[in-house]
């Protein structure tokens, strides 16, 4: 509590009002970063354990010929939903084994990021700006319709 | 906080009924906590319930003057923890800058000139946009500004929640999308703005979607705002 009072009494120091709001900002890293991320590593894991990724690759890799994919490029968007570097880094492996040419990882690009790293974001943006959990799925849904749109007109117009 | 009475806990109340869901917990806690999920053969996937498994484990410094503490292949709750907190800086930075630029004025001006271009498009105050264009940079950063705008009552629910659908699609845009994407840059058939500038257009698509949902499907919960 004295931190609040301390608050009050300050001048117009701009080094004083810096520790202010670096102090804001250890308690919002603390107590809404940490916790998020801490649950969204743990969920990760969880996925990853009972193979929920793999499973909706072979339900929805051929849903990617929409888009003028290749069935296997469906765990790029998979994990991308995970983690962008983790995506890029996919993508640039098949695309150096020659399982995707220059096309589709040019369809792919906005992919990456505007489908990027979800589940980890729902901790690092979501949990820390305190969005209301109810609203979550909808963001999520609005994020997905964002990356396959993305998709069709990068295929139709530009790739 | 109330004086140091001791009250005795009454066991027969309300609050001490067990129900079906309570022993069913019960007997989740033990699974998940004993470690026998962990012990069949050739079902791997049963660890994803088992707690030892779930604490994962920290990064390792594998290249030194490459690795930072949070080290690398850390994975569960300890990776996530290190990983969280390798953020901290960045946030504590921000929000410091931030304190000190609105002190002087800074988020009044951004309102002035941003109302005209956010209120038509998201339906948010102008003020949003300092939060906007930090999440383009840092995705943590905007984030805290974004729980300060709604700390300090500048916007409401409805709006927190569309710019919060704003900043979630390609989070981090500029620096992800050079630090991260760069790695495919050789293989674009398009210039690099084409993918960037479709992208930022549609964070504000998407931003649009969620407006107009909140707007129609969820128009209850924002009778009072």
């Amino acid at each position: 509590m004295s931190n609040g009072v301390q608050a009050k009494n300050v001048s117009g120091n701009p080094f004083d009002i810096f520790v202010i709001g670096a102090r804001k900002g250890f308690n919002i890293a603390i107590n809404n970063l940490v916790p998020n991320i801490l649950m969204a590593y743990a969920v990760a894991e969880i996925l990853n354990l009972l193979g929920v990724m793999s499973f909706l690759g072979n339900v929805f890799g051929p849903a990617m010929t929409l888009f003028g994919l290749p069935g296997e490029a469906v765990t790029v968007v998979l994990t991308a939903w995970l983690s962008s570097s983790a995506s890029v880094g996919l993508a640039a492996n098949m695309a150096a084994n020659g399982m995707l040419d220059s096309r589709h990882i040019t369809i792919l690009m906005p992919c990456f990021f505007l489908l990027g790293a979800q589940l980890q974001y729902m901790g690092r943006l979501l949990g820390v700006a305190d969005v209301p959990k109810k609203y979550w799925p909808l963001l999520m849904l609005a994020s997905l319709l964002n990356a396959l749109c993305a998709m069709i007109i990068m295929n139709l117009f530009f790739a | 906080m109330e004086k140091n009475e001791k009250k005795l806990t009454n066991f027969d109340s309300e609050e001490w009924r067990v129900g079906p869901k309570a022993f069913i917990s019960l007997a989740a806690a033990i699974l998940f906590f004993s470690g026998i999920m962990t012990g069949f053969d050739g079902m791997k996937w049963l660890s994803a319930f088992d707690f030892s498994t779930l604490i994962g484990k920290f990064g390792t410094v594998k290249t030194l003057g490459k690795d930072t503490f949070v080290g690398t292949g850390g994975l569960g709750a300890r990776g996530g923890f290190m990983f969280a907190l390798s953020l901290v800086p960045s946030v504590m930075l921000a929000i410091g800058c931030l304190e000190v630029l609105s002190h002087y004025g800074a988020i009044k001006a951004a309102h002035k000139l941003l109302t005209p271009l956010l209120r038509p498009l998201l339906g948010v105050p102008g003020l949003t946009g300092l939060a906007l264009i930090t999440d383009l940079q840092s995705t943590d950063a905007g984030a805290a500004l974004t729980k300060e705008l709604y700390d300090q009552d500048l916007i409401t629910k409805k709006e927190l929640t569309i710019i919060g659908s704003w900043q979630y699609s390609g989070a981090g845009l500029i620096n992800n999308y050079f630090a991260i994407g760069s790695a495919l840059f050789s293989y674009l058939t398009v210039p690099l703005l084409v993918p960037f500038l479709l992208m930022f257009v549609f964070k504000f698509v998407g931003a649009m979607f969620v407006r107009f949902v909140l707007n129609t499907v969820y128009k209850e919960d924002f009778k009072n705002e």
